[in-house]
């Protein structure tokens, strides 16, 4: 069964793996929303539905392209993208190190 | 009393389709050799606002594959996301297929050296995304996104090899497989074809599922079979020491031939799976399925049964005239465009047209030299037009010219002399040249025949009939 | 006289004849931008003074340039008599959660505060192509994440012509405004719940959200994928029809994107409404909410003159030859805004999984220990609130352990809310429906910073338009009047899949019959305004 409420352990987890950190206001205010929206949507579950009913992914049945033809037609600027990375190094993006790879071998 | 124990190997295995194409967008697939960062487009760099286009090449390969692993081909299969965070994953989700993959079960069977098989199943067929590379250099982790979209099948056997030795052979009739079908160029040195590999030991006969161990960075053949028989050991040592084993990565490094602890698993990750809104449901119609699995060769194991029920030969000679698809084709051509025996075809192509694309390191399909040529050349050789050895070099210089074999023996006068007149006169003119020898043998010293023959064939730069030489020899020696 | 309070649709016409500059109607459209618009939005905006808050604030980017280039073009080809294109010097305005290279598009959210696209939106190519003029990029709530506008990480956020001390709505609300203070004829917007129409009916304009996929979502940066409708917001129906017309069409970047054919849509507009059956439902007379704390549903009226203006707008459609149906049940209506928390929340998360200071955006400039921290430090301080609620309330009901109580649950629900719309438009059914006429909004525009904040309160202003968005049905909301406090009601039609001819042909239609009527003659605050400076 479901939680009720989100708790500050739940919820500070949830924060994490969201790639997030929030100071105390946001803290609270985030997740005091998030407990009226779970609120908001409870009655989801409440909701009496048949076996037969399909979930819907785009609510109508799209009718797009078939799959594309397996031509090369290469981006005329990659270098626009790289340009793009707020570090760089050479032709490469860069980013700190990795910390759990760096404890390689221990 | 010793416990015996028995080894337990679970393959994970991503194949590189070799489309043109990357899966989503219009970049090119491989980027062997290429810049960082320059086989990249908004899409498989994960810019905001960019929508992935499905590859029609990639969904046929991957089906075909599955066809031949005698997997069933999923009608309508769904891309799905799989998100986390990782710097060599633009998006922060993998476009991959979660629950409705394109394949579903079937299996490969692996031919032991000892002439036992094994079956090995597949659980999961399916399409998905590869991600970007990252490495370290001078302290800063970088990353090419080159990679990013190639299209890959990622198939997971069952627990069911159970030795580093079935996991190798199990690898090498995949990766025949694949070249076979001419999905994949299956290069492990390149990732064409990647592994790793879930191990696990228990007590023999046991059916339980022990803790396992995972290991990567395996990129060869020869580095599957060393890991796997390395950490099966080390397991066993932990045991018998009375330790348990733990639920480690590990990293093979070739160089040394160690296995480096990388970390303990943490719980399984949540990837919070869901449909790729982006993308519509795969669907294959049945007549397409029917198609795609009519268009599936004869495979390699199949072939080799036949060459060896149909043509007699040995297994050997058929192993390795089935070791490769266009080697085979090409000997069942010669065979049929030959008047020889199948055995003399498959002795030709073993001791001269295998050396031959060895020296030029040409595949079958890439020969100058066609079957027509090659069954020509045996056929010229049986009816002794030629001898073995002008057919032999005349091999290479069909392959070096491109002429057709009978305009160069035509133009080079490379036919036996067949001729009576003609051989009489050379044998006359050896036989005055050495009195001595004819006195010899008519006083009875009939051995000298084979040495008047020699004398004829240097004559003729070996050109005359051998046969004929020797009746014409006898008749005027006789006389 | 002044080009900006001329339609689209007769800009185009008169410069395509060449009795019109394009560059004329450009430099009328900037001077009306300087005299009504104010600071655009910016991360550090200055203190604003009084005369500030009465102006409009559409927008964060003019791009001037761009527009008088794209001028120059028109110019070029009319002087070449080359055919200009169908919106030949038309100004028109981008929301900027689109992607149009050569300027930056921020998505209202400092994480893309210098985000320069190498490429352009589908539908934004299209407008290029059809001789229209770049004018600038709107303001929007952060990532389209909002009712209200007020939600941008660029400030001043828009304030609704009619009355600066009322929201503008939104998510497209720079859109809206910017078509309402006559700053440009037309807008393109997006609508994933509501985002087109609820503003559109703030700012009393014209807002079509299309069936889903009959325009291309590329270079649209994503909020909810499987809702994100790109349309037009304009000052009348016909203009609409003109911009939907461009922008309508297959595209192979989107895969989603529909590829039946585009009928035309500016030929069906007068063909009138006899014959044609245009139902009314007492499940969008009212609305459903819950109390934030036990989630228990009660009943809430909405207000009065919503009602009043259906039944009136039910009239005037009676009164030239329409059928109106009563009482259609659309039991599962009450179930949109729930079902939308979580739908669109999933497929948000995962959406801005992509932003983390690595390819492009915003990095924080702190120093960091590692990969997690430069993750967690830049999305901290490069996303607003609403993200940040987004991606958390997506992470929460797509987790594995919950995934099927609610994601999976929601998506069925999705189906049964399509069923309602489908019963009601089977031509074999018990309704026979051409169109479903209902309120866009519960309210009239609110007053500033009123409902900011209170994240389920905002997202039931969506209440009465989310249908179409889970459906994947088109629907347009249009003016039809004005409250006592002056501000604009605005009336939605449903249509069935594809049927922009249908809902465009019945709104024309009313909008022609009611030319006259007393309120059609208001002006916006923000306009009179400019007009006594």
């Amino acid at each position: 069964m479901l939680p009720e409420k989100i708790t500050r352990e739940m919820f500070d987890k949830l924060v994490s793996l969201a790639a997030l950190e929030l100071d105390e206001e946001e803290n609270e205010y985030l997740r005091t929303e998030l407990n009226h929206q779970l609120a908001a949507v409870k009655e989801l579950s409440e909701i009496p539905i048949d076996e037969d009913v399909q979930p819907s992914l785009h609510g109508i049945e799209c009718q797009g392209n078939p799959p594309r033809k397996d031509e090369w037609q290469p981006f005329p600027d990659p270098d626009a993208i790289l340009a793009l990375a707020p570090e760089r190094e050479g032709r490469y993006f860069v980013v700190p190190e990795i910390a759990h790879l760096s404890e390689e071998g221990q | 009393m010793m416990t015996q124990y028995e080894i337990v190997v679970g393959l994970e295995t991503h194949i590189q389709l070799n489309t043109k194409t990357k899966i989503f967008c219009s970049c090119k697939a491989d980027s062997w050799g290429a810049e960082p960062n320059t086989n990249i487009c908004p899409v498989c760099s994960g810019l905001p606002g960019v929508l992935p286009v499905l590859n029609a090449e990639a969904v046929q390969k991957a089906a075909l594959l599955a066809a031949a692993m005698h997997a069933e081909i999923n009608p309508v299969s769904y891309f799905d996301r799989k998100n986390y965070f990782y710097p060599d994953l633009p998006k922060g989700y993998q476009i991959t297929q979660f629950d409705e993959p394109i394949g579903k079960g079937g299996y490969l069977d692996v031919h032991m050296p000892d002439g036992s098989t094994r079956r090995v199943h597949i659980h999961k067929l399916h399409l998905e995304e590869d991600a970007g590379k990252t490495k370290i250099e001078a302290g800063k982790r970088l990353v090419d996104f080159n990679r990013c979209g190639v299209p890959l099948v990622e198939m997971v056997t069952e627990p069911e090899l159970h030795s580093g030795e079935e996991a190798a052979q199990y690898l090498t009739e995949l990766r025949q497989l694949l070249r076979w079908i001419g999905v994949s160029e299956a290069d492990m040195e390149r990732g064409h074809l990647r592994c790793d590999a879930n191990v696990s030991i228990r007590e023999a006969g046991s059916t339980v599922l022990n803790t396992k161990t995972e290991i990567k960075n395996m990129n060869s053949i020869e580095s599957v079979r060393q890991a796997i028989t390395l950490e099966a050991q080390r397991q066993i040592a932990a045991v018998e020491a009375g330790e348990h084993v733990e639920s480690y990565t590990l990293d093979w490094d070739a160089d040394t031939g160690t296995l480096r602890k990388m970390r303990s698993k943490e719980t399984e990750a949540d990837y919070r799976y869901f449909r790729e809104p982006d993308l519509l449901p795969v669907k294959l119609s049945e007549e397409e399925i029917a198609r795609i699995q009519s268009s599936l060769p004869e495979l390699p194991y199949t072939r080799k049964m036949r060459f060896i029920a149909e043509y007699q030969l040995s297994p050997y000679d058929a192993d390795i005239l089935t070791s490769e698809r266009s080697l085979s084709d090409y000997f069942e051509k010669a065979v049929r465009l030959s008047s020889a025996a199948p055995k003399t075809v498959s002795n030709w192509m073993m001791n001269d047209l295998l050396r031959l694309m060895n020296d030029l390191g040409k595949s079958a399909a890439e020969l100058r030299l066609r079957p027509a040529e090659l069954a020509e050349i045996i056929d010229m050789v049986e009816s002794g037009k030629i001898s073995p050895a002008t057919g032999k070099t005349l091999l290479k210089k069909v392959e070096e010219s491109g002429q057709k074999p009978a305009e160069i023996v035509a133009a080079e006068g490379l036919g036996l002399i067949g001729d009576e007149d003609a051989l009489r006169s050379q044998i006359a003119a050896v036989l005055s040249e050495s009195p001595g020898e004819v006195a010899a043998f008519k006083a009875g010293k009939e051995s000298l025949l084979g040495w008047f023959v020699g004398q004829v064939m240097r004559r003729t730069g070996g050109k005359a009939d051998p046969k004929r030489t020797r009746e014409l020899l006898l008749e005027m020696l006789k006389k | 006289m002044n080009t900006t309070s001329i339609s689209a649709l007769e800009i185009a016409r008169r410069v395509r004849a060449g009795e019109l500059s394009a560059l004329q109607v450009l430099e009328d459209h900037l001077a009306q931008v300087a005299a009504v618009d104010g600071t655009p939005g910016q991360l550090d905006p200055p203190a604003l003074d009084a005369r500030e808050e009465q102006k409009v604030h559409a927008f964060i980017q003019v791009t001037a340039d761009l527009a008088r280039q794209q001028a120059e073009q028109v110019e070029a080809k009319v002087a070449r008599s080359e055919d200009p294109g169908p919106l030949a010097g038309v100004p028109v305005s981008i929301k900027d959660i689109f992607c149009v290279q050569g300027t930056t598009t921020t998505a209202g959210s400092r994480i893309l505060y210098n985000f320069r696209p190498p490429y352009t939106a589908t539908t934004v190519a299209r407008l290029e192509q059809a001789g229209a003029l770049i004018l600038g990029k709107t303001n929007l709530d952060e990532f389209t994440y909002g009712s209200s506008s007020e939600s941008s990480a660029f400030q001043p956020h828009p304030n609704n012509p009619w009355n600066t001390q009322h929201v503008t709505g939104g998510s497209s609300g720079g859109s809206a405004a910017a078509v309402a203070a006559h700053e440009t004829p037309l807008s393109l917007g997006t609508d994933t719940g509501g985002s087109i129409r609820q503003p559109s009916a703030f700012c009393g304009v014209v807002g079509l959200k299309p069936t889903y996929g009959r325009t291309s979502r590329y270079g649209l940066i994503a909020f909810g994928s499987s809702l994100d409708c790109p349309g037009p917001l304009a000052r009348n129906v016909s203009d609409a029809a003109l911009m939907l017309q461009v922008l309508a069409g297959a595209d192979p970047k989107d895969s989603t994107s529909a590829t039946q054919p585009v009928p035309d849509y500016l030929a069906a507009l007068a063909e009138g409404v006899r014959g044609l059956r245009i139902g009314i439902s007492p499940d969008y007379d009212h609305i459903a909410y819950p109390d934030t704390e036990t989630g228990e549903m009660g009943i809430q009226a909405i207000q009065p003159e919503m009602n009043q203006a259906v039944r009136e707008v039910a009239q005037v459609l009676a009164s030239l030859g329409a059928e109106i149906i009563e009482n259609v049940p659309m039991p599962n209506a009450r179930h949109g805004i729930p079902t939308y928390f979580v739908i669109s929340r999933v497929e948000a998360a995962s959406n801005l999984h992509r932003f983390d200071g690595v390819k492009y955006g915003y990095r924080t400039q702190k120093p960091v220990q590692d990969l997690t921290e430069l993750y967690r430090v830049t999305r901290a301080e490069g996303f607003g609130l609403q993200p940040k609620l987004r991606i958390l309330m997506g992470m929460y009901v797509s987790a594995a352990a919950h995934s099927a109580h609610y994601y999976q649950k929601a998506l069925r629900v999705r189906s049964l809310i399509r069923a309602d719309f489908e019963q009601a438009f089977d031509p074999t059914g018990p309704y026979r429906l051409d169109v479903l006429l209902t309120p866009t909004t519960p309210t009239t525009a609110f007053r500033r910073k009123e409902v900011l904040g209170d994240s389920v309160l905002m997202q039931y202003s969506d209440q009465m338009t989310v249908g179409a968005n889970h459906a994947g049905i088109p629907a347009i909301s249009i003016p039809a009047g004005l409250d006592p406090q002056g501000l604009p009601i605005g009336v939605q039609f449903f249509g069935n899949d594809f049927r922009e001819d249908l809902i465009l042909r019945v709104a024309y239609t009313y909008e022609q019959a009611t030319q006259n009527a007393a309120w059609r003659q208001e002006i916006p605050q923000a306009l009179r305004a400019a007009e006594v400076k």
